[in-house]
């Protein structure tokens, strides 16, 4: 006898560009005594030690009309996000995780590190100053710490 | 509009005379084996773990969930078997609402008042029953999913409305359509470039 598991499929994490827009599909089942429209929500999140933290800038919306349906009813539908350049505020280089959520409801999915971000310009010249300023201020330090351990060097004069 | 039908067998709690009293002790549950004490002060059966009593839950593990919408009628039906003098006045209160950690909320309830006549020999069936119908109001909650009834009340005495000994309900036993949409197997399907 062969025994199989069909578990859902987890996602798989993708690279995109900063600038990139990313179609989310959403499934689900539902049940309404009327006729309404949802909103779901889409986006990027990080985690640190602080818990897991939306990137609010990326996150995309949309509105569904769900016809009244007192018998569990299949829908699915698309969420566009865009996962806006750190330049403009936006999302940094980096892994992510994905949440989709139905507002107003405890509808929520999400998966961790499953959108890589790269391609934002590191050009600038705020952002090299930024990153090489650590090291520029230890060298500083040491030029300005070298010479008076010299002089204190307890060198005797004849 | 429609009818919907839950009906809730308290066949385990039969009223066999009234009220009915035991003596402190150890007994087995006839229908899972499990033992079970007794103790007269509360007119409570409880459990035993960890040298801790705990009583045993009335809320119980619905056999079928029953699909309502607003401005549908819900029908709750009580039987029970019983031997024992005519009762009279006897109450029943229905309930539907949320079962939690601390207890049981109740959303929407009704008291029905009954009569039991005299039962001398012990019956093979339910031989008592009774109903309420409820209005599902258009305020419904998508979690008000849990119902439960207390029998209490009478001449003779069926018991505390307090600390009732007839009680008794099902969890998850509704699942209600309401005029917020109710979610299942929500998921990201797929994720890609646009």
């Amino acid at each position: 006898m062969l025994n199989m598991f069909l578990a859902p499929l987890s996602l798989v994490a993708t690279t995109f560009n900063a600038g990139d827009t990313v179609k989310v599909t959403i499934s689900f089942n539902y049940v309404v005594g009327v006729n309404t429209t949802v909103k779901l929500h889409a986006g990027p999140y990080y985690t640190n030690i602080l818990g897991k933290h939306m990137v609010d800038s990326c996150v995309g919306s949309t509105d569904l009309p769900l016809v009244a349906a007192s018998t569990p009813t299949p829908q699915s539908t698309t969420v566009d996000l865009v996962l806006v350049p750190k330049a403009n505020g936006g999302i940094d280089n980096g892994t992510y995780g994905l949440r989709v959520w139905i507002e107003g409801t405890d509808a929520l999915a999400e998966q961790d590190a499953v959108i890589i971000v790269s391609g934002n310009s590191s050009g600038g010249i705020g952002d090299t100053l930024t990153s090489i300023m650590p090291m520029l201020m230890m060298v500083m330090m040491m030029g300005m710490i070298m010479p008076m351990m010299q002089g204190m060097g307890g060198g005797t004069e004849e | 509009m429609k009818l919907r039908t839950m009906a809730l067998e308290l066949g385990v709690l039969a009223v066999n005379s009234v009220p009915q009293e035991y003596a402190a002790g150890w007994y087995v549950d006839p229908n899972t084996g499990q033992q079970v004490y007794y103790d007269p002060a509360t007119r409570n059966f409880y459990t035993q773990a960890g040298g801790i009593y705990i009583p045993m839950s009335y809320m119980n593990t619905a056999p079928k969930q029953v699909t309502v919408s607003p401005s549908d009628n819900l029908r709750i039906t009580v039987s029970f078997k019983y031997t024992g003098p005519a009762v009279t006045g006897a109450c029943i209160r229905y309930c539907i609402g949320v079962y939690g950690t601390f207890g049981f909320t109740e959303d929407l309830v009704a008291i029905e008042s009954f009569n039991i006549p005299q039962v001398v020999t012990p019956p093979s069936v339910a031989n008592v029953s009774n109903s309420h119908t409820f209005a599902i109001p258009t305020n419904i909650g998508t979690d008000w999913d849990d119902i439960y009834i207390k029998m209490y009340g009478g001449t003779p005495s069926l018991g505390s409305d307090v600390t009732p000994s007839y009680i008794f309900g099902y969890e998850n036993a509704l699942i209600i359509v309401g005029t917020q949409p109710n979610i299942t197997e929500f998921k990201i399907a797929d994720f890609a470039k646009a």
